[in-house]
């Protein structure tokens, strides 16, 4: 087959929520841009197979729990009828409509679209493999924006209908009985969350000591304690020691927990073990470009690798491996190529777990400020004394900001509750804005609402807060 | 990840450094502290360390460049995070100030015209690593190319506003325009015509000790004082001190008792001891004694600063003096140790000469410049006699001093240095 040459002045390497950022904003800002994805629905992962379709189901699963909550104030609903099609298109559509729309902004914006894998030939060019044959692609500029895949665990057994990872899982083929989900952080705990509302028997196993390790433990507690409650089991501390494929289709999975050994037959397994970069087969090996044995791409704060004119963003430059990261460093680049004075500079990046209750936080977690020794002091309020909180029947939520002991400034935010992911971002743009905690609490928040919450633990830490009784200190 | 070293802020009043050598090279691997370049400013030559353990992946400049604060060094790839620890302020503060050469003695050496760390008059800002700016103000900086960690902040507490950076960047410019006043172009010369020549590169030290001499000269009306001191008595009180102390270390000069003649002169006729603010419009008196003493290098001037010199006694001002001298020896000379002065002492003393108009170093307003001794015939006492005089000068800035005061100030000085034994606190009983 004959192979095609062509030039763009900058050339984008996926088009998840950074790649179509960078594209987009490039674009607009007078670059000849050519977009490339190896499937044909635009959006990649956070769209098709991740934050998107999760939220779809997170949203139904809150559904089913809500109306089964509220049978104890006197609101009585039948035991819910699910068709799984229904559930799917549901799905489907938010989806299909999301990426269309990235289609027809990237068309209005004339950025070239390529359907196919790419691969560096050079600090200079890229070959692009798609269904109509291989193109030879120069640039004067690429953005490396091809995300990351789910981490696997040794001794699984291999495409195995019923071991999944969140891709699988969010397909949604069927509602086993009894599911085992392997890996106690985000995705996991959301999987998890959606296939108990939906029937399923849960049981979340999880090396470390802890759920979402990392995440501060008093954030964790509540998530905790109803999870406990929701789901058949939590193993912590527990290592999956061999999953078996049984006769019947089920798999027998054994647990090492300290020197205890136990096994059980489950239905399904979800693997939620983390992301890995997708950094091979790129060909990063006929340019200059090394990832580091994680398989990240190193770059400066303007995005840039070791080589200037090539460009790396999101998921494939390390932790936090999150959209709304990968949109600013997107947008970053961007601007970069177009000659911007831009930087990634921001001092927070928010991260969200959308259980219920959901936990939120943005800027120095107390775990990051007792592992570095960075003093902070704390102002908190829980959501027992919140009437909103109370009123749509919620108690364990905590609303926590940490200060500056010197300049009073917030250096970090943290929530537990319903809804925290959207309250968040008040604290994410404290950070940014170096906002202390008068700022905050002189700024009148709406009555009664759940954002009150974060006034009310600043007005805990200025000694102002009227809706608590805190006894002077000695 | 890939970090990005650039070149840290050097302090107030240096604009361009020149590079002088380049350490490490692409591919090295260096270790926190490492020096990664020598830099020569006008405040002589500064070695700039690495904050981070890391593989030097580019190097972005060479020996001879002329580079900015904030330009790019090197790229290095590093593991350390981003969070700033809580010593790193401390650690930017450590670029040595380094002066090889500096003479043996900085109390018998020989001072040509003082300069060097002086604290300019603008406003003192508070370096923080985080600026307490808004991502827009941040932005805005980046557009300009202000460094905001140098911008003071006129919002509540001291937030940084888009004017602040707008008016950082105007000062900065009118500075600029005002460092080369009035300069009219120079003729091409052929010198070669005359006979053999050789052109040599002014160092990077004299260029930036001339413009700010010539800074000093043109906005400063400059008056100069000449007066003689009768040392007889002290020259061989000196003689006495020193043969009793021939053993110790501490060398007896003249300049314990000048520092303290000074800071006693300072206190008396407080004019001495201030600053016009940048306004013009203020005189800013200070609390504090603070004396530069003016010594030559072979790379250039430096200007180190003892400070409280009204607080201390003979011995440990001669001790200070020497510690300096080591400071500076061992490179160890900080930029602090160099800042703050009230008053300047620049001492020819050790060559020759009858007098000299020395320059003053602004914000100080006045400088005493110290001629050679010698025996003179003096009619005392109804008959001539052999008397050791010290000739010396007083330059001052004519806004702030006037004539009377400054002829006050040389008399007293007279008195002070013949009858030495009225000197407060030198400790020598």
């Amino acid at each position: 087959m004959e192979r095609k040459t062509l030039h763009a002045e900058v050339v984008i390497i996926g088009a998840g929520p950074g790649g179509y950022a960078a594209a987009f904003r490039a674009a607009d800002l007078g670059k000849q841009v050519t977009l490339i994805d190896k499937n044909t629905a635009l959006g990649g992962v956070c769209l098709n197979h991740g934050c998107i379709p999760s939220k779809a189901l997170l949203h139904l699963a809150k559904v089913i729990d809500e109306a089964r909550g509220v049978s104890k104030h006197g609101i009585h609903f039948g035991v819910p009828r699910i068709d799984l099609n229904e559930v799917r298109d549901f799905k489907s559509k938010v989806v299909s409509q999301l990426s269309r729309g990235i289609s027809q902004m990237a068309k209005a914006r004339k950025v070239n679209v390529i359907h196919g894998t790419a691969s560096f030939l050079s600090d200079t060019t890229i070959l692009v493999s798609t269904s109509d044959g291989e193109i030879e692609l120069s640039f004067d500029h690429a953005v490396i924006a091809t995300g990351s895949s789910p981490a696997s665990i040794p001794g699984l057994p291999k495409d195995h209908k019923h071991v999944m990872t969140s891709t699988e899982a969010l397909d949604l083929v069927n509602i086993p009985g009894r599911l085992l989900v392997i890996g106690g952080g985000y995705i996991g705990l959301e999987m998890g969350t959606v296939y108990r509302a939906l029937g399923s028997s849960v049981t979340i196993v999880e090396f470390m000591p802890n759920l979402l390790p990392g995440a501060d433990q008093d954030l964790v507690k509540p998530l905790y304690r109803k999870l406990k409650k929701d789901f058949e089991n939590i193993y912590l501390s527990t290592k999956v020691v061999s999953v078996d494929s049984q006769k019947n289709g089920s798999l027998k999975v054994s647990f090492e927990s300290g020197d205890k050994a136990f096994s059980e037959i489950y239905d399904s397994v979800l693997v939620s073990v983390g992301r890995k970069p997708n950094s091979k087969s790129l060909g990063l090996e006929n340019t200059r470009i090394s990832p580091d044995n994680r398989g990240f791409i190193s770059v400066n704060e303007k995005q840039q690798t070791c080589i200037p004119t090539i460009f790396a963003i999101g998921d494939i430059t390390g932790d936090p491996m999150l959209a709304h990261k990968a949109t600013h460093e997107g947008k970053v680049a961007a601007e970069v190529i177009a000659g911007l004075p831009a930087a990634f500079d921001a001092k927070a990046i928010p991260a969200v777990i959308f259980t219920d209750p959901e936990i939120a936080w943005a800027g120095l977690t107390e775990t990051e400020a007792k592992a570095k020794e960075i003093p902070y002091e704390k102002g908190e309020f829980p959501w027992a004394a919140s009437g909103r909180s109370l009123a749509i029947g919620r108690n364990e939520g905590r609303t926590k900001i940490l200060f500056d002991p010197d300049t009073k400034r917030v250096l970090g935010i943290g929530i537990v509750g319903p809804n925290a992911g959207d309250l968040i971002g008040e604290g994410v743009l404290a950070i940014e804005m170096g906002a202390d905690a008068e700022d905050i609490s002189l700024t009148i928040h709406p009555h009664p609402t759940l954002t009150e919450t974060i006034a009310n633990a600043a007005e805990v830490f200025a000694g102002t807060i009227t809706d608590l009784y805190i006894p002077p200190k000695k | 990840m890939i970090k990005d070293i650039f070149l840290p802020d050097l302090g107030e009043g240096i604009n361009t450094v020149e590079v002088s050598e380049v350490l490490v090279k692409s591919g090295d691997t260096i270790k926190i502290d490492d020096t990664i370049i020598i830099l020569e400013s006008e405040k002589a030559t500064m070695e700039i360390p690495i904050e981070f353990d890391g593989m030097v992946t580019d190097v972005l400049v060479e020996a001879g460049d002329e580079i900015k604060s904030g330009a790019l060094l090197i790229r290095i790839e590093s593991e350390a995070s981003d969070v700033p620890k809580m010593d790193e302020q401390k650690k930017s503060d450590k670029e040595e100030i380094t002066d090889e050469n500096l003479s043996d003695s900085v109390t018998e050496s020989i001072t040509s015209v003082p300069l060097a760390s002086i604290d300019s008059q603008t406003p003192v800002t508070v370096q923080n690593k985080v600026p307490f700016a808004s991502p827009s103000v941040r932005l805005f900086s980046r557009e300009l190319g202000a460094d905001l960690s140098l911008v003071a902040g006129s919002g509540p507490k001291g937030r940084i506003t888009k004017e602040d950076v707008q008016s950082f960047i105007k000062s900065v410019l009118s500075n600029n325009r005002s460092s080369q006043p009035g300069l009219v172009s120079v003729p091409v010369i052929d010198f070669s015509k005359w006979g053999e020549i050789e052109s040599v590169k002014l160092s990077k030290i004299k260029r930036i000790t001339g413009d700010r001499l010539q800074q000093a000269w043109q906005s400063i009306p400059h008056v100069t004082q000449f007066d003689e001191a009768d040392i007889t008595e002290l020259d061989e009180f000196r003689k006495t001190l020193k043969s009793l102390n021939q053993n110790e270390k501490v060398k007896v000069s003249f300049l314990p008792f000048l520092l303290k003649a000074v800071a006693q002169l300072l206190k008396d006729i407080p004019e001495f001891n201030a600053s016009l603010d940048h306004t013009g419009q203020n005189l800013v008196y200070k609390k504090y004694f603070h004396v530069g003493v003016a010594v030559d290098t072979q790379n250039g001037l430096v200007v180190p600063v003892i400070r409280n010199v009204d607080a201390k006694n003979f011995r440990e001002l001669s001790e200070e003096l020497v510690t300096i001298s080591e400071k500076a020896r061992g490179r160890k000379l900080l930029p602090d140790d160099m800042k703050g002065g009230c008053f300047t002492i620049s001492s020819l003393g050790g060559i020759s000469g009858t007098g000299f108009t020395p320059i003053v170093n602004p914000p100080e307003v006045a400088i005493l410049g110290i001629s050679r001794s010698k025996i003179s015939p003096i009619f005392r006492n109804g008959s001539f006699q052999p008397r050791m005089i010290l000739p010396y000068s007083l330059s001052y800035d004519h806004r702030v001093i006037d004539g009377a005061q400054a002829a006050r100030f040389t008399k007293r000085l007279n008195l002070l240095l013949e009858n030495f034994a009225e000197l407060k606190g030198l400790g020598l009983t």
